[in-house]
């Protein structure tokens, strides 16, 4: 008997891989007083849990995993959209995605100076104004359509260019060398 | 890298500190409550408390006393400083990238002082942008821009020291073609002035032109003597580095090697060697004769026309701003269509290494219009950026040839008026465009400096690292007996984040241990500290009671058989592979070995036998076929201690049981750590150690294991059932 048990663990756990479950406006989050937050679902509380985007890049908002706070990081549920909740959780998960993802937007070239082989960048983000280099030998540039892009500079911080069309024609012509 | 800013005194004024405090740590932290970039915030760790400082007050203290525990999380794009404070788990600070490495040492130093030690944490790791100028540093300890002890200079002549007589030979011949370069219109000025415009006889003529034609043979004979002799010297030069280079590669620790990529450190042997050859062949061996020319060349135009010789130097700003701005325009149009050449190389690729699945999913169509939309996108830069070149090339060469324009229409006027004689003017005009020609060559110059600046500081980053010197004395030979005692033995990569800890296990002689565990906790660091590539941090490990750092490693390592998951042959024959632990083995023993190792009837197979070339460019063995070539070069030494790493993971099964039975006869009486994840593996194993959590969580027989109904015995009834 013992023993079908233990294959029961691990067949129990990759069974429960596939069971999708969906976290609705009515579970509740609550922020903790160290700015974390925990998540009561299902009549189980949950302390700290990770919140994970899905979709990073093509839908921010929508498919957010949130997770336990362990090694293994299970799956307590998925959001499916976060405009399906009230405004305070809606800012409470923002908050945590804040933590989780620091990606500034990149609204204004400044100036790019290059100079033997780095890149120097000053730009206005929306998340002020700053200054980074990139190498210029590495693949710091991801493109993710035709239009936006993703530098990576030598720290491995990462800006995002949403639209290269929106930049001024001069602005272009600045980031023309590193596309 | 800095674990401890300077702070300006305004800001250290505000942090309160009691009679016995210090300031241990102070750190930027570069995002604010709201997501947004902060400047001048810090984080402050004294002795007691930590602070959190915003820019303008302290807004937070924790003091470290009441707190647990501090964890530096990485995040996208940057971090968060959590600490356990009265057990409330508690963002502390939010940064980017730019300080993930640093938080994970902050995080470290809190530790020590909660626990009530009073070290200071130090980082060993270099900073990648230079805290006093912003610039990039490439890869090396002092930014070669700022750095007092480096500069171009310094580090240039030290490098040249040891070839005082080489560079002294390429200085004489470098005069030596100055000399015969400027002499050349001197003779010219005679020839047209005495013979054409004198009326001169053909005698003088004949004895100008000889004169001439000698000066043109001198020139081409001391600069082929010039570019050989820097030629000869610049590969010599970068020869050392590179030996130098890779001598020292292998006399460094092991972290030293894994804390870079490889790909830098393969860089710095094939590159910057190679970028010194190339700077010594191209532009040192002109360097000084230009430099030269350049200064005569302005003397001998002063002296011949003082007013032309002005006239003609206003022009040189003009001209060298036109070169830089057009060379700019080139870099950029020729850099995009290099970077769509290589989208449409890679798309290529992409598509011909997955035709098998544009196939099956019937996306042919697909993917053809993709690729010719990119592929037009290439022609049409290309065809843009062909006609640019031909339009406005011409109109660049002809205003950089200004300067003479503007010398032969004022030179021009004063022949006319008497005031220059025509072969004075011919001089001149050589004269300048000597001038121009140079002042080319010599933009290039403060590129090609940095560049060489920048591959010598990365050169003697590697030269100058210190290796600690073992005391030959009392290193020990030893013959092992196989018994292996682990003694509270600790270990990290890195020093903040250990791997093992606490280990303690003593294995008899000629046992067979297997050792179990999730990926990533810590089994193959267990093997590389046997095998001597890293030592404990704390603790000891001993082999047969002496420890293992007292044990010669050369003696240690010709007892020791490796077989790993991934069999690495060298580029040579099979052969010289398994003969690589043993070089003096005998075919005999050679091939007594292969039969040991169930290789020999595989290699009887392969067209040239032993001697089959094998390696990236030869004959390819399965994996099964390399792992026997590694269990026959390790029955080769006859080793006394073993240590299997996933040997038959990646196998099929007749090779599994092949491999299975090799390594049985291999590992006989002799001590054993066998890393396995099938279990079924391990059924001749004495004892089987399960490692979880940094440590060994469970150790005993397969039937005591069993019984004690743990992590192993979860294991085994998923695999087995």
């Amino acid at each position: 008997m013992a023993d079908n048990n233990s294959i029961n663990t691990f067949e129990k756990e990759a069974e429960e891989m596939t069971v999708m479950r969906v976290i609705t406006s009515k579970d509740k989050f609550e922020r903790t007083a160290g700015g974390f937050v925990n998540l009561t679902f299902e009549g189980v509380k949950y302390e700290r849990v990770k919140i994970v985007r899905l979709f990073p890049f093509t839908d921010e908002n929508k498919y957010i995993s949130v997770r336990e706070n362990t090694d293994k990081a299970r799956e307590i549920g998925i959001i499916e959209d976060m405009d399906s909740f009230d405004d305070e959780t809606r800012e409470i998960i923002s908050e945590q995605l804040r933590l989780n993802y620091f990606t500034p937007v990149i609204k204004k070239i400044m100036s790019i100076k290059d100079e033997y082989g780095y890149a120097y960048f000053h730009v206005m983000t929306d998340k002020g104004e700053c200054n980074f280099a990139i190498n210029m030998a590495s693949n710091a540039v991801t493109k993710l359509s035709d239009s936006r892009l993703i530098i990576m500079d030598l720290d491995e911080n990462r800006f995002e260019i949403r639209d290269v069309n929106a930049l001024t024609q001069k602005e272009r012509r600045k980031l023309d060398l590193f596309l | 890298m800095i674990l401890k800013y300077d702070i300006s005194p305004k800001i250290s004024e505000k942090i309160p500190l009691s009679e016995d405090e210090r300031i241990y740590y102070a750190i930027p932290y570069d995002i604010d409550k709201n997501g947004n970039w902060i400047r001048g915030a810090y984080l402050f760790v004294t002795t007691k408390k930590i602070h959190i400082f915003d820019g303008e007050t302290i807004t937070e203290t924790m003091e470290i006393n009441r707190c647990s525990k501090a964890k530096a999380e990485a995040k996208v794009g940057g971090g968060i400083l959590v600490v356990t404070c009265d057990g409330e788990e508690k963002v502390a600070v939010h940064y980017s990238a730019k300080h993930l490495s640093r938080y994970a040492y902050i995080a470290r130093g809190i530790n020590i002082l909660i626990s009530g030690r009073f070290e200071e944490v130090e980082s060993s790791e270099y900073e990648k942008m230079c805290p006093k100028c912003g610039r990039a540093v490439p890869g090396t300890k002092n930014c070669p821009k700022c750095s007092k002890e480096g500069g171009f200079l310094k580090e240039f002549l030290g490098m040249a020291k040891p070839y005082k007589k080489d560079f002294f030979g390429v200085f004489i011949l470098m005069v030596l073609a100055a000399i015969t370069t400027l002499l050349n219109p001197e003779i010219q000025k005679h020839l047209i002035n005495d013979v054409l415009k004198g009326g001169g006889g053909m005698k003088q003529a004949l004895v100008l032109l000889s004169i001439m034609f000698s000066l043109s043979v001198g020139i081409v004979i001391v600069n082929f003597f010039k570019s050989n002799a820097s030629t000869k010297l610049g590969a010599k030069i970068s020869a050392d580095l590179r030996m130098a280079l890779f001598k020292k590669y292998q006399a460094l620790p092991l972290s030293f090697i894994n804390d870079r990529r490889p790909g830098e450190l393969l860089n710095r042997i094939t590159q910057d060697t190679t970028f010194i050859r190339e700077f010594m062949e191209d532009v040192f061996c002109n360097l000084f004769a230009v430099l030269f020319i350049f200064i005569w060349d302005i003397i001998f135009m002063m002296v011949l026309n003082l007013k032309l010789a002005l006239l003609t130097f206003v022009t040189v700003p003009l001209v060298v701003f036109l070169i830089i701005g057009f060379r700019k325009v080139v870099y950029r149009i020729f850099h995009l269509q290099f970077r769509k050449n290589d989208d449409v190389s890679s798309d290529l690729q992409d598509v011909i290494s997955g035709m098998r699945v544009v196939k099956t999913y019937g996306r042919e169509e697909e993917e053809a219009n993709r690729f010719k939309a990119l592929s037009a996108e290439f022609a049409r830069t290309q065809r843009k950026n062909e006609s640019f070149w031909g339009i406005f090339y011409p109109m660049i060469s002809f205003l950089m040839g200004m300067g003479v324009v503007v010398v032969v229409y004022f030179g021009g006027r004063d022949v006319f008026g008497d005031k220059m004689s025509a072969g004075e003017l011919y001089q001149f005009i050589t004269y300048t465009a000597l001038l121009f020609q140079y002042i080319n060559w010599m933009s290039w110059l403060p590129r090609e400096l940095t560049v060489l600046t920048s591959s010598l500081e990365r050169i003697n980053d590697i030269l100058s690292q210190e290796i600690e010197e073992k005391d030959e004395d009392s290193m020990v030979d030893l013959t092992i007996e196989g018994e292996i005692t682990f003694d509270h033995a600790t270990f990290g990569y890195k020093s903040y984040q250990p791997v093992l800890e606490d280990i303690n296990v003593v294995i008899k002689p000629g046992e067979m241990i297997g050792i179990v565990g999730a990926s990533g906790t810590g089994k193959s660091t267990l093997i590389n500290l046997l095998m001597g590539l890293y030592e404990v941090d704390d603790g000891h490990l001993l082999i047969d009671k002496t420890d293992i750092k007292n044990i010669d490693s050369k003696s240690y390592h010709s007892q020791l058989g490796v077989v790993l998951q991934e069999t690495f042959l060298f580029s040579g024959t099979i052969l010289d592979n398994i003969r690589f632990s043993r070089p003096d083995a005998t075919y005999e023993e050679i091939v007594k070995a292969a039969k040991m190792a169930n290789a020999h009837d595989f290699i009887c197979q392969t067209p040239d036998g032993y001697n089959t070339y094998v390696g990236e460019k030869g004959y390819t063995l399965s994996g099964g076929e390399r792992q026997r070539v590694a269990i026959a070069r390790a029955i080769l030494t006859n080793p006394r201690l073993l240590i299997l790493d996933e040997a038959t993971a990646s196998l099929d099964t007749e090779s599994e049981f092949m491999i299975q039975k090799a390594l049985e006869r291999l590992t006989e009486g002799k001590t054993t750590f066998a890393i396995a994840h099938r279990l079924s593996t391990l059924r001749k194993a004495d004892r089987i150690m399960v490692i979880d959590g940094h440590s060994i969580a469970e150790i005993g027989t397969h039937e005591e294991l069993l019984n004690s109904k743990g992590i192993y015995y979860n294991l085994y009834k998923a695999q087995i059932g």
